[in-house]
């Protein structure tokens, strides 16, 4: 009998967290993934033979210290190599180069402005305490201001009491970093323009906002709350891809007694009188539970698999406004040799890390210009790995693998469609980075070309938006993503969501999956 | 120097009249030192060219607060309103104009050639800017608390805002949390499908900022810009007649008449210290006044860095004042003219009585904002045209007219040209955008003044032309403004305050930072 404690619908990494913890907890689960592999975004495939991707996302910081020991995920696989260094290429033939030595960061700076190199520090300073103070969010379910419930009254107080508690100076630096722009933001500090343009680029990742649009401050901060083995910001390669991490969970959880399915899509949730009570297949198979989490993002939570009559009008009218904008792309390819950047030939550790082509703040900003009305970035900011530099069983020997995030890749084209204009997006990445790589394109073997739309279609995420939801500052916390429904639950009782799209949002932190666990838990028992 | 005063206040800007007249009337020996000859700052009429006033900075008095008006028993001195039917006019050169009525059930019929959906929204879109408005009023003449040791009192009465939010539902409540952050695109987005619709009504959200409509925090620029007089969905219009300047006048006249001293053509060189407190001040010649108290009605960075001197600061507030974000982006264009201009389309001239605007689209909007942003003048400017004279004969000779533009974007800091050499150049370019819809102007202008930003900070101490002495950003915004910290109208010098617009609430002819200064000054003796 198909008879279930909890199904969750998605085998995404929150998806496979969420079961995980219920699992442990000893509840029977089963996960329904409607792709061949598990990962959702974090997956890992050899498109082709003998080269393994990290299709999609491609680094890790985000994923929180308590989830990896709670599930013990080392012991399944999960092992993160250090991604320590960031080398901006810049058109002049210098480059700006900040790695894991802080003294050789800081000449490194100093060769561009001595001011910021002696301002690095201090930011440096700065935003370890305001992650740290930050991180905070991360650990707790929203209060909603709206309610007078005396839990969350209590959750705001709390809350207040914790902000108001940083200090004076912090707290108006993360008053700053709520409001402002990241170019703004950094410009109060440094006045290198690759320095605060790589810097910036971290607060426009996934958002259809430039590095001058306020909000985007916020995102950077969110990129600083990443944390590994104890050291914030600092960016990790799960070694075998992203997929590894899924994977590493998924082997948690089965352990845990949860059974874990591919191909096997899910068409609907079953609703019968206001309650959850199972789901449909797209083959007809049914499975029936209690509770079902739908790890998909809040469009598909609540517009594919409910009906709308099943949902408060309210609720499908913010739904139908959360704001969803796909903004960036993914080429990945498989080269024969590795790149030579011009500013420093041949290979290094500089090609260990990741290679930032953001020469300046304008160069984002035009890129930007370009998506705002519906067009492809001529010259788009790119995030560069080399993942077969980090872990040699990426690609075959002596050839590699190169992870280029893209953006500003709108979901939405003026003119034409993703389907006829992807190449286009191929092209103008190489392009981009033929300017500082000579070589680039000489030595590609093959190289996939993954628009917004194709995400959508390959992954799921609506309009190809990579945090399910874009980080702005009216979809965040008690708003994320609809106000009365930020706590994980949903108006039917029994379905509750527990992806990207909720509380704290993208990126692969784990959190929404484990705070969505932890409620329903609490619920239940 | 002999004569002592209790109150020095530099600046006779409509808020540093306020603050004179309202100290005066509590019995306070006060002198106001105005460095041009005439007053109102940038709230002045100046008969620039013989026959014809002009309102040479704001035009508008909407936002004027209904509590200075009565405190000051302003009317009685002369302070007499225009209010014009229309609020605004978008002339079209193909196809329908809009016009936007006092009443918004006019507007909404109107709207009706227009679409037939946003004339049916119409109506609930202005009633819920209202509401949510009418629940923000309050806060204008509130004094910021300070956040990080605010006292119960100092919190008392924004419970009264906070419960009037709360008053206005869950639904709104929630509505009106979720707008402050957004942009204007978004909000209208939601909302309608008419570009020109959009196009004006989003003009009003980046008024005086460098920021486009799609920049987070537009959306809650047009709610302040109804925080005035309710508003029609548009922003509070009302005029002054004699021009904006009786204004002042009328201020003047009641600040005199309770004894306070006015001197024009004086110049402020320095603010004087004497054991870390405000003791006087120093005049261009020389002079020393000495006085308890010191307020400034310019801005921050002009007090504190040129007055005061950046060695008397802490190197941490000095940062904190370095780093306002002024960034002026208005231009302004007086213009005499021989007859009333007429407009295509233009049905009857009652539509020319209120603020004309061109903007036809939220793109054409985001794209004059894109030249700016990388340091070029709008080459398709946005305009918001007022002709005064025609609700007014009191401003001009018989049948002429005066018509003020004001531009956007015009960046303080171009590059590669500078605003001495291209003002001639922004001038024609504003009356060829202008004659695309008046096509006679041309032949019908008798005189004009051109001023640039640098004009405006020059002549009208605006910083970098900053209309609101400094952008009115998300980040510097209530306990931000003008810097963290100082958001109650104090200095770090102790007796020396700050009463213009770039304290809370900000720019704009409000009265509000005058007001909420002299209550914190007659708090503090």
């Amino acid at each position: 009998m198909n008879k279930y404690d909890a199904i969750i619908i998605g085998g995404g990494h929150n998806g496979l967290v969420a079961a995980a913890y219920l699992a442990k907890a000893g509840k029977k689960v089963i996960v329904l993934e409607r792709r061949h592999i598990l990962g959702g975004a974090a997956a890992t495939e050899e498109i082709y033979p003998g080269f393994k991707f990290t299709v999609f996302s491609y680094v890790v910081s985000l994923l929180r210290p308590e989830i990896v020991r709670d599930l013990n995920l080392p012991k399944h696989g999960l092992t993160i190599l250090p991604l320590e260094s960031t080398i901006t290429p810049l058109p002049d033939g210098d480059y700006l180069y900040r790695d894991i030595d802080h003294h050789r960061t800081l000449r490194n700076i100093a060769r561009f402005s001595e001011r910021d190199a002696e301002a690095y520090e201090e930011y440096s300073r700065s935003m370890y305490f305001m992650a740290k103070a930050v991180k905070y969010i991360l650990g707790i379910i929203p209060p909603d201001p709206t309610s007078l419930k005396p839990k969350d009254l209590l959750g705001l107080l709390e809350m207040s009491k914790h902000f108001l508690g940083i200090g004076e100076e912090q707290f108006f630096t993360l008053f700053k970093l709520m409001t402002m722009s990241s170019a703004d933001f950094l410009e109060e500090w440094f006045e290198t323009d690759p320095l605060i343009a790589t810097m910036s680029a971290s607060g426009i990742i996934g958002t259809f906002l430039g590095p001058r649009s306020p909000g985007t401050a916020y995102v950077l901060l969110h990129h600083y709350m990443g944390e590994i083995d104890g050291v914030f910001r600092a960016w990790g390669f799960a070694k075998g891809g992203t997929g590894a991490i899924s994977n590493s969970i998924a082997g948690a959880a089965r352990e845990f007694g949860a059974e874990i399915r591919t191909n096997a899509p899910v068409s609907n949730v079953i609703v019968k009188n206001g309650k959850a009570t199972g789901v449909a297949l797209e083959n007809g198979d049914e499975f029936l539970a209690d509770i079902i989490i739908s790890s998909l993002d809040p469009k598909l939570t609540f517009l594919k698999l409910v009906e709308e009559n099943d949902l408060p009008s309210d609720l499908v009218e913010s739904i139908h406004k959360f704001k969803i904008r796909g903004s960036s792309g993914k080429v990945n390819l498989a080269l024969d040799a590795l790149p030579d950047l011009s500013c420093i030939p041949g290979p290094g550790p500089h090609l260990r890390g990741a290679i930032s082509i953001s020469p300046s703040v304008d160069y984002i900003e035009r890129a930007y210009d370009d998506a705002k009305y519906g067009e492809i970035s001529k010259q788009p900011y790119i995030d560069v790995i080399i993942p077969s530099m980090i872990d040699p069983d990426m690609a075959p020997p002596g050839k590699h693998v190169m992870s280029c995030f893209v953006q500003y890749a709108p979901y939405e084209l003026r003119e034409g469609t993703w389907e006829q204009r992807r190449e286009e997006l191929g092209d103008n990445v190489v392009n981009a980075l033929s300017e500082f790589m000579p070589n680039i394109k000489d030595i590609i073997l093959h190289r996939q070309v993954l628009s917004p739309w194709d995400v959508e279609q390959s992954i799921g995420l609506s309009q190809g938006n990579i945090f399910q939801g874009e980080l702005s500052l009216f979809q965040l916390f008690f708003l994320r993503p609809a106000s009365g429904y930020a706590k994980y639950n949903t108006p039917i009782r029994g379905y509750y969501q527990c992806g990207s799209g909720t509380h704290p949002g993208g990126g692969i932190t784990g959190t929404p999956g484990r705070l969505a666990a932890l409620k329903i838990l609490k619920e239940i028992n | 120097m002999t004569k002592d005063y209790d109150v020095i206040i530099i600046g006779a800007g409509h808020n540093g009249l306020t603050t004179a007249a309202l100290l005066a009337k509590q019995g306070l020996k006060i002198l106001v030192l105005e460095q041009r000859n005439s007053l109102g700052g940038s709230a002045g009429t100046e008969e620039i060219f013989p026959g014809f006033k002009f309102n040479t900075g704001a035009v508008d008095a909407g936002l004027l607060q209904p509590e200075v008006i009565a405190e000051l028993n302003l009317k009685k001195y002369g302070l007499e309103f225009i209010l014009p039917p229309v609020l605004g006019y978008a002339p079209q050169v193909k196809g329908n104009s809009l016009t936007i009525w006092r009443d918004p059930r006019k507007t909404a019929s109107d709207l009706a050639h227009i679409s037939e959906s946003d004339a049916n929204k119409f109506p609930d879109y202005a009633n819920l800017i209202e509401k949510l408005v009418s629940a923000l009023r309050g806060i204008t003449t509130l004094t910021p608390p300070n956040i990080t040791q605010a006292s119960l009192n100092s919190l008392l009465p924004w419970v009264k805002t906070a419960l009037n939010i709360k008053r206005l539902g869950d639904k709104d409540m929630v509505e009106l949390l979720r707008i402050l952050p957004m942009t204007a695109v978004e909000l209208l987005d939601e909302w309608f499908e008419s570009d020109l619709l959009k196009g004006v009504l989003g003009a009003q959200g980046v008024s005086g900022s460098m920021q486009g409509p799609q920049s987070s925090g537009t959306a809650f620029m047009m709610l302040y810009q109804q925080m005035g007089i309710p508003g029609g969905g548009f922003k509070s219009c009302r005029f002054v007649r004699g021009g904006i300047g009786n204004l002042s006048a009328a201020l003047s006249k009641a600040a005199r008449l309770y004894g306070a001293e006015i001197q024009v053509d004086t110049h402020v060189e320095q603010i004087l210290v004497k054991n870390f407190q405000a003791s006087g001040v120093m005049l261009s010649t020389g002079e020393k006044i000495a006085s308890k108290i010191v307020v400034s009605n310019t801005d921050a960075q002009r007090t504190l860095l040129e007055m005061l001197g950046p060695a008397k600061l802490e190197p941490r507030e000095m940062r904190r004042v370095r780093n306002i974000k002024f960034r002026g982006s208005t231009a302004k264009l007086n213009l005499a003219l021989q007859e009333l201009p007429e407009f295509v389309g233009t049905q009857h001239d009652e539509q020319l009585s209120g603020h004309i605007i061109i903007c036809p689209n939220l793109e054409y909007l985001e794209r004059a904002y894109d030249d700016a942003k990388y340091g070029n003048f709008s080459d398709k400017p946005y305009l918001d045209i007022v002709i005064p004279s025609k609700t007014d004969n009191s401003l001009t000779p018989t049948g002429q007219h005066v018509m003020s533009v004001t531009m956007q974007f015009a960046p303080y800091n171009l590059r590669g040209r500078d605003w001495e050499k291209h003002s001639q150049t922004l001038e024609e370019n504003i009356i060829d955008t202008i004659a695309e819809y008046a096509p006679g102007l041309k032949d019908i202008m008798l005189h004009s003044q051109m001023l640039t930003p640098l004009d405006l900070d020059r002549e009208y101490s605006l910083t970098e032309g900053s209309i609101y002495h400094g952008q009115m950003g998300l980040d510097q915004l209530l306990f931000m403004r003008p810097i963290a910290g100082y958001g109650q109208y104090q200095t770090p010098i102790e007796n020396l305050y700050l009463c213009g617009a770039g304290t809370h609430p900000g720019g704009g002819v409000t009265a509000a930072p005058g007001y909420n200064a002299a209550r914190e000054i007659l708090k503090n003796i």
